[in-house]
């Protein structure tokens, strides 16, 4: 018992320091959350579902009260532009979980760690500050390896406007790097490299992801994303090689689709090049996916069906 | 100045004062009045010698006829400062001789003396100056009152004795010149001071005489030799049993012409506080809100008495040989207030108001627990703003009073405080976030007493831990912990006799090392209310 009061001060000692930082918090801010580069995708009406271009059958034979096809394929294409950002993303999340190692004035590390998955390697965390810039870097070496050893797997940068995670900012996966580095990334082995460029400080905000393919696999493909007062989303994205139309070219499509959270949605699709280049198709579709309107600039006899009026209107979305 | 033996001189005092009367209005009174609790090296200080002089000085202005320019009041100051005083009194008085006005001065001391010399912190005033001083003194009468260890010494060269030598005489004289000395105890004796009085036997009795126990003679007025008389007789009635031995308080005395000194004037205040005839006989305690005795009288059954008792609430206690009676009384300015038999009821002993006969008294310490509450706030603007925000706390508090030393309070507290906010940085801002902060804290205060009041001093250590919980998931919960030195000044009222009222201001530094090394400082305003169990 004599020992009691020198115990409780030594803990209380040990208690004493913590991590009660606003530079941290201005730190982590700098790093893109899933939730704020992920597309919001339209609500999953009943009955609704959706082929995608690449299962129709009938080119763009479309009628008014079937289901929409193109909603289906901006579902499906929002689906897969939200793993490409989880796939960026998710290598930023544990730092969020973990306190920096290290703290200087414009400086923050976290590690050096051994790398879970990855044996033989040491992986840190390193973000610098210059005034509102922030560059951060995920970095990954051979263990034993000096400070020149370290390359970048990830690198990204955000220019901060106030508000939370409220700027600009670009982030991208060296895939190419990791492979010479003897550190495969296996889901991600057809790239050569993944980037996202985002500005998230004024509406709409949008959200532009680049595949770079390994050895040209297939062409650099872009998904654009952006988001607008009222939950109003849009997704623009090219479809390159598509037999649209009967005839001895294949069509290049860039696909606009637009949605209100209530499920209505609107799709543009731009013919860049093939047998009927520079046409134009538009339709529209109501909350339970069904069709209500179309526009083909191709035909002479009927270019329109249904009633433009039934089109939300996604205003906010332009310019 | 005499050398007429001790009997003789007490013979002729006698006559003198067989022929004369008191006489207060014709004199012009100044007065020193000096307590002193540390006696330098080889003396352990005394508790309540200031506490003494205090309620000396109070006494003398109001019933002593010494006006307030008259009268000075040193604590705990050194010979110089004490002589520096006694100069200053002696050139007012010299002038008002000149002036053709009669003149008195008294000179207390309440403190630690030795070797042949009081003893004021680590300097020393030699028995012997001090009386030659006094004696050449330009003043028709000088008294000397010294409560002090040993201090029998300064009065056995001269007329020294072991019991009041004068009957108590109330006849019609004037004009007594000369020089009175009084002290608490004989040469051989060490003075004691009492817990459960909260102040020494001897100045405990002197003032409960002046207050109107020792008017034995009934007329109002309390003269030198009926206090004197009156506070030997107790003080040595009460010091008997203790393990130190009696105490014998000793007088010198070298006064020639005609004329006791009435030394207080009951009925120089319109208030105080009658006990009629009617009253049953035996001895009155009368007890402050702090529990402490402040005066006794010793009541003959028939017999009308009164006490001057400063306007307050008292309470009032009556021994009997199994049990107590008890009751309350309020003596109001400009009141005369009577008590009354038919309010007292009877109590067990172990209702005692008397603070120092509880047996949880623990020899003069005491607890007391309470509740606080108060705002903190820190001075550099950015840091209250973002960082460790102004909060509102609430607490609980616990203290240990005259534990260490007298005056001297250790403390124990615990606070928390929280409130909610949105941070504003200049990279980020939206984040809404809870804020709290606990603080645990001990603290070592000194206080000084006046009255009811206390203002108080003192150092204060905490263990601060603030901590923020964001709404946003993507923000981590932070903390901070850390000790903080500071200091704490405020003032206490003791309103009631178990409740205090404190308010309080802190200053603290905290040193902060997250983002980097930074001095911080952040004060706190607070309220504690306390009860003494």
């Amino acid at each position: 018992m004599r020992h009691l009061p020198v115990l409780c001060l030594c803990l209380a000692l040990a208690a004493c320091g913590g991590d009660f930082s606003n530079d941290d918090l201005e730190f982590l801010n700098a790093l893109p959350r899933r939730e704020d580069l992920a597309a919001k995708l339209p609500q999953k009406g009943q009955g609704r579902s959706g082929g995608g271009l690449t299962t129709r059958a009938a080119g763009l034979v479309v009628r008014l009260g079937e289901t929409s096809e193109l909603m289906g394929d901006t579902e499906e294409t929002g689906r897969a532009f939200n793993a490409g950002v989880d796939a960026l993303l998710s290598l930023l999340e544990d730092i969020r979980s973990l306190p920096p190692t290290t703290r200087e004035p414009d400086r923050r590390e976290w590690g050096p760690y051994r790398a879970p998955n990855h044996p033989g390697f040491d992986v840190r965390f390193v973000m610098t500050r210059e005034a509102s810039s922030f560059d951060y870097r995920l970095e990954y070496r051979r263990t034993g390896g000096g400070e020149a050893g370290w390359w970048a797997f990830l690198s990204g940068t955000f220019e901060a406007d106030a508000g939370i995670r409220k700027g600009v900012g670009s982030l991208h996966l060296d895939v190419e790097r990791s492979e010479q580095e003897g550190l495969p990334a296996s889901d991600l082995r057809t790239l050569r490299r993944l980037g996202i460029q985002y500005q998230t400080k004024a509406l709409p905000t949008r959200v532009e992801l680049t595949f770079t393919p390994r050895d040209g696999a297939f062409p650099v493909s872009r998904y654009t994303y952006r988001e607008a007062q009222g939950s109003l989303g849009e997704m623009h994205f090219l479809l390159p090689g598509q037999d649209l139309v009967p005839g001895g070219l294949l069509e290049d499509l860039s696909l606009t689709t637009r949605w209100a959270p209530d499920g209505r949605g609107m799709a543009v699709l731009d013919v860049v090049s093939g047998d009927i280049r520079g046409a134009k198709y538009t339709e529209c579709w109501d909350a339970q996916g069904r069709v209500t309107f179309t526009a083909r600039s191709w035909d002479f006899f009927n270019p329109t069906e249904g009633e433009r009026s039934t089109c939300p209107d996604f205003s906010a979305l332009d310019g | 100045m005499s050398a007429l033996p001790s009997l003789a001189r007490a013979v002729s005092m006698a006559l003198v004062l067989m022929a004369s009367s008191a006489d207060a209005e014709a004199l012009r009174r100044f007065a020193l009045v000096a307590g002193n609790d540390e006696g330098g090296a080889g003396t352990r200080p005394l508790r309540f010698a200031r506490d003494d002089a205090r309620k000396m000085h109070a006494l003398l202005q109001r019933l002593g006829g010494v006006a307030p320019a008259d009268a000075k009041l040193l604590l705990n100051e050194d010979a110089r400062d004490f002589l520096a005083a006694l100069s200053e009194l002696e050139q007012r008085a010299r002038a008002a001789r000149e002036r053709g006005e009669r003149t008195a001065l008294f000179v207390y001391y309440s403190g630690h003396a030795k070797d042949g010399a009081l003893r004021l912190g680590e300097t020393r005033l030699a028995f012997d100056d001090l009386k030659r001083r006094l004696a050449d003194a330009p003043s028709d009468i000088r008294i000397a009152i010294l409560d002090s260890c040993r201090s029998g010494a300064m009065t056995r060269t001269k007329g020294a004795r072991r019991a009041p030598a004068f009957d108590i005489e109330s006849g019609a004289g004037r004009d007594a010149r000369g020089l009175v000395i009084l002290t608490s105890s004989a040469a051989d004796e060490d003075s004691q001071e009492s817990d459960a009085l909260a102040g020494s036997y001897f100045s405990h009795h002197l003032t409960s005489g002046l207050l109107g126990d020792a008017d034995r003679s009934g007329d109002g007025r309390v003269t030198l030799f009926e206090a004197y008389s009156h506070a030997y007789a107790r003080t040595v009635a009460d010091t008997a049993a203790s393990t130190a031995g009696p105490q014998h308080p000793t007088f010198s005395y070298d006064l020639a012409g005609n004329g006791d000194l009435v030394l207080t004037d009951l009925r120089a205040s319109s208030g105080g506080l009658v006990v009629p005839g009617a009253a049953p006989g035996g001895t009155y305690y009368f007890v402050d809100p702090g529990g402490l005795v402040v005066a006794e009288l010793d009541k003959a059954a028939d017999v009308e008495r009164r006490v001057a008792l400063a306007p307050g609430t008292y309470r009032v206690k009556r021994r009997l040989p199994d049990r107590l009676r008890i009751g309350e009384v309020e003596v109001r300015r400009g009141q005369q207030a009577v008590l009354q038999e038919s309010r007292l009821q009877d109590a067990p002993f172990s209702d005692d108001p008397v603070k120092g006969a509880l047996p949880s008294g623990g020899g003069g310490a005491w607890w007391t627990v309470g509740l606080s509450g108060g705002v903190q706030s820190y001075f550099d603007a950015p840091t209250r703003d973002a960082l460790f925000l102004s909060v509102g706390m609430v607490g609980a508090e616990a203290q240990l009073h005259d534990y260490f030393r007298r005056d001297w309070v250790w403390g124990v507290d615990a606070a928390t405080g929280s409130r909610r906010a949105v941070l504003m940085l200049p990279s980020l801002s939206g984040p809404a976030y809870r804020y709290a902060m606990t603080s645990v804290g001990t603290t070592l205060t000194s206080e000084w007493p006046l009255g009811r009041v206390a203002p108080f001093l003192g150092a204060r250590v905490a263990w601060l831990h603030m901590r923020r919980d964001f709404e946003d998931a993507a923000f981590p919960d932070q903390t901070f912990a850390m000790f903080s030195p500071g200091v704490v000044a405020g003032v206490r009222w003791n309103p009631l006799s178990r409740l205090h009222l404190t308010a309080r201001a802190r200053a603290h530094y905290l040193l902060y090392n997250v983002d980097a090394q930074r001095s911080l400082g952040f004060w706190e305003l607070g309220a504690l209310v306390t009860y003494q169990p």
